[in-house]
């Protein structure tokens, strides 16, 4: 027996490798190969999608292998080594900006092409990258934020949305516990606006406290760029920055006043004056903080822990989705400050349902929302390039059509679904085409095929969050947060409004030479503020108790015994008896 | 001529552990010594040793903060490790349980263990920060200050004490000039295994304060993160951390030495 196993194992596992031979390769059609570098869930289920989607295009058959990075610092690393033999990439803005600075990029300028070729498996060469579907304001604000780019070894300079294209993008802003805001009577349009960023401060605008309650309940992302950014706005809105000029001499607007400059310059300005305003504030801040989060305090701020986190709006989106409450009116909270929860009803099926005793109508509230200071906020981008030094030239044709996948409006109707932040895709394009209205449909169940459909007892077969497409679309494409004014998935969609300008949004190139200074600032600002001497100090008081009592108990211990030193004889009688026995 | 011959001696099963740590305690060690003198450029340089002890980067205010709470945390250990570790080798003998009482704590994982106790501190509604984060370390390091003084507790002849109530010692003077003195070794390997890791700890602070409260381990865990990329200093941490546990281990071994002199005479 004990023979026959691995012989048995052998012959197993040899079949297995044909028939998974086989499954590879069914009908003999060629195969090609394409690397994808990623953010780790940063897609939806696109094999099946992009596998008939190839095929359909060139005939053959894909193979994608899919490996993924966790931070845009692994991914410059591995990229920069050359040692990673992967085809296209997908980072942040910043760190596509330092791969164009050391020439590692191939251009991707497909956008002024011809949008439909003919005989496409004839002339890849000439295939379009849904280009016309790319929003051009993202195109356009990343050409502002980055200007002209200089490229090692080459002459003239570079446009950055020549090597990128533009995947999803987000802001910056604050995730935060609604009502509880309305509990510490801060949820207002004039007070969250005058403090905006001084919100994670805890200052109302004016260098009062906010709120009391919010002290000890405030989240701070643990990342340097993020905190460093929402800092920096904070400087400046407080006031804390008037009269002062920057002392950047390498800048292009040194000696000029921060208070005059843009947001976009703002934001990534850095010098010893601003790293020292940025510290002091940030060790002041830890009184009001609850923590630090490396994920992000979607937890914390549903549980109670903490009212207020600095998030990503794909987080927030996310967070905010979650957090809905049945129980809750919104209306009758807001009106009287305070939560105010519905009586809990039945209805005929016996589904639970609120009723609110005030207003008589049924409840139902999302607990968190998000906001975007209008004074400033950072937009960043995520994209697609191609690095020379790993991309493999024979699989060129197969990174286009993948990119060219992941613009279609439908695909990109999808991820948005998967991710939650907003694809660089013409919301336009994702709202007139038939394919991504139904992707959405599907996801929120408006208007399928269930939609008239009862099962036996004459129930929905499915709930529906939307009564219909229109209702849906309203609030997929065009809600605005009251707060904020803004519209959270697409703030390009107001670019127009008064209250939202495009100009308040900057973006973040890198650090550069000044990282290692913000760097520095960082740990600095991490390691003070919390001090252990008042530890010390109570112990050594405990100590000096202690000591003092034992003394003290010697003390009385002596007295004692130096009295009753006659006694003892009466006690010294009894023991020789005892020893006796 | 035997020597030319190969010999399958018993050292031979040492080699693949001699292999190991050498490639995985011997050569991290060697790239942390030389990451401590690389500077930004690759050159050779004292700047990351002018960063941290200049504080620039909080370094050195972090060191103290971390001294101080693994000094405090030592100290409760010991009040409470102490008499804990005395009951049981009086009981010892009856009443095994109770030792396995103590030990049990430490057959969960201490990350789950301290995640709990986060937890219940939120239920409880206790604001975390410096109290959270010391109840967490005493709890975490309390077994490894008991288990020490345990062994060493039970080992000691009984005869001696006797012999001390004997000779007319009431219970306190016995434990003050009999079986504390005994114990000494036992007491110093315990503060060394309960100082050493509470101060290069950062799971716990980090999980009890929310990261409000940054150790050593912390900073140290911060500089070798690929945002901050700041090896050079992170090295240069590192190596303080080291010499601090030398200093420790020669203390431990002076005492034993005392010891062994003493037994002998
Ligand atoms: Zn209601
Ligand atoms: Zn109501």
């Amino acid at each position: 027996m004990r023979k026959i196993l691995p012989i048995f194992l052998c012959a197993v596992l040899l079949l297995s490798v044909a028939v998974s031979a086989a499954a590879c390769n069914p009908d003999n059609v060629p195969t090609d190969e394409l690397v994808v570098y990623n953010w780790a869930d940063y897609i939806y289920d696109y094999k099946d999608d992009f596998y008939a989607y190839y095929k359909s295009l060139t005939g053959r058959n894909i193979k994608v292998t899919y490996v993924t990075f966790d931070t845009n610092e692994t991914m410059l690393a591995k990229i920069m080594q050359g040692d990673a033999k992967v085809d296209v990439i997908c980072p942040s803005e910043y760190a596509i900006q330092k791969l164009l600075e050391k020439d590692l990029l191939l251009p991707l300028n497909y956008f002024d092409e011809d949008k439909y070729v003919a005989d496409m498996q004839a002339d890849f060469a000439k295939y379009v990258h849904n280009g016309g579907n790319v929003d051009r304001n993202v195109l356009g604000k990343i050409d502002e934020a980055f200007g002209a780019v200089s490229v090692e070894g080459q002459d003239g300079t570079r446009k950055m949305s020549d090597y990128m294209v533009p995947y999803m993008y987000g802001t910056l802003g604050i995730l935060y516990n609604k009502y509880a805001f309305i509990d510490s009577g801060i949820y207002d349009y004039g007070i969250m606006n005058k403090a905006n960023w001084g919100i994670l401060f805890n200052d109302d605008g004016d260098g009062n406290l906010l709120s009391n309650g919010l002290t000890g309940n405030i989240l701070m992302k643990d990342s340097i760029r993020d905190s460093y950014a929402a800092t920096l706005f904070y400087l400046k809105e407080s006031g804390k920055l008037d009269g002062l000029t920057s002392t950047d001499e390498s800048s292009s607007y040194y000696g000029k006043a921060y208070s005059e400059l843009s947001v976009g310059e703002f934001i990534n300005a850095v010098d010893d004056q601003l790293l020292s305003l940025c510290q002091q504030a940030l060790t002041q801040q830890k009184e009001q903080l609850f923590g630090y989060e490396v994920d992000f305090g979607k937890d914390d701020l549903l549980k109670g822990n903490a009212m207020v986190d600095l998030a990503w709006s794909g987080d927030a989106m996310y967070a905010v989705e979650e957090s809905w409450d049945d129980s809750l009116c919104a209306a009758c909270s807001e009106e009287r400050g305070e939560r105010v929860y519905g009586e809990e009803q039945r209805d005929e099926n016996g589904n639970k349902y609120y009723v609110c005793k005030h207003c008589q109508e049924e409840c139902g509230d999302y607990e968190l929302s998000y906001y975007v200071p209008h004074s400033a906020g950072n937009i960043w981008f995520d994209g697609w390039a191609i690095p020379k030094n790993t991309y493999n030239p024979e699989h060129l044709n197969a990174i286009k059509i993948f990119i060219n996948f992941l613009n279609s409006p439908r695909v990109a109707a999808e991820n948005m679904m998967e991710i939650g932040y907003s694809s660089a895709v013409d919301p336009e394009a994702v709202r007139q085409d038939a394919d991504a209205r139904a992707t959405l449909s599907r996801v929120y169940l408006v208007d399928c095929d269930y939609w008239d459909k009862k099962d036996e007892n004459g129930n929905d077969v499915a709930e529906f969050d939307y009564g219909s497409w229109e209702e849906f679309e309203e609030y997929f494409f065009d809600s605005r947060d009251v707060m904020d004014n803004s519209n959270w998935r697409y703030p390009f969609v107001l670019s127009d409004d008064e209250t939202r300008a495009l100009e308040t949004l900057g973006v973040m190139r890198d650090f550069g030479v000044n990282n290692k200074a913000v760097v520095t600032m960082w740990n600095y600002a991490r390691s003070t503020g919390e001090n252990a001497l008042p530890l010390l100090g109570w112990t050594a008081l405990v100590l000096v108790v202690a000591a003092g009592i034992i003394v003290l108990c010697e003390y009385i211990k002596r007295l004692r015994n130096s009295k009753i030193k006659i006694a003892p004889a009466a006690s010294g009688g009894e023991s020789p008896d005892k020893s006796d026995e | 001529m035997t020597k030319l011959k190969f010999r399958f001696s018993r050292k031979a099963f040492a080699y693949p552990y001699m292999i190991f740590l050498l490639l995985f305690v011997v050569v991290p060690l060697v790239i942390v010594l030389i990451n401590a003198f690389l500077g930004d450029d690759g050159k050779l340089t004292f700047a990351n040793f002018a960063e941290f002890f200049s504080d620039k980067g909080g370094g050195l205010t972090v060191l103290g903060n971390s001294l101080i709470i693994g000094f405090v945390t030592t100290l409760i250990c010991l009040v409470i490790g102490y008499p804990c570790a005395y009951f049981l080798a009086k009981y010892h003998a009856s009443n095994k349980v109770l030792v396995l009482l103590f030990i049990l704590p430490m057959w969960v994982n201490f990350l789950i263990r301290t995640l709990s106790t986060k937890a219940i501190f939120m239920a409880l509604d206790v604001k975390l920060g410096m109290g959270t984060v010391m109840f967490g370390m005493v709890y975490n390091y309390l077994p490894y200050m008991i288990l020490p003084l345990h062994t060493t507790l039970v080992s000691i002849d009984h005869s001696y004490i006797e012999a001390a109530e004997d000779l007319g010692a009431d219970r306190f003077t016995v434990l003050w000039k009999t079986v504390l003195p005994l114990s000494v070794p036992g007491i110093v390997s315990g503060i060394t295994m309960t100082f050493i890791p509470a101060i290069s700890t950062f799971a716990i602070s980090e999980i009890l304060s929310s990261s409000k409260i940054f150790l050593f381990g912390d900073a140290i865990n911060m500089h070798f993160s690929k945002t901050t990329n700041s090896f050079g200093v992170g090295s240069v941490m590192s190596l303080v951390m080291l010499f601090m546990v030398i200093i420790a281990n020669v203390l431990v071994s002076l005492t034993e030495k005392k010891e062994e002199v003493k037994s002998s005479l």
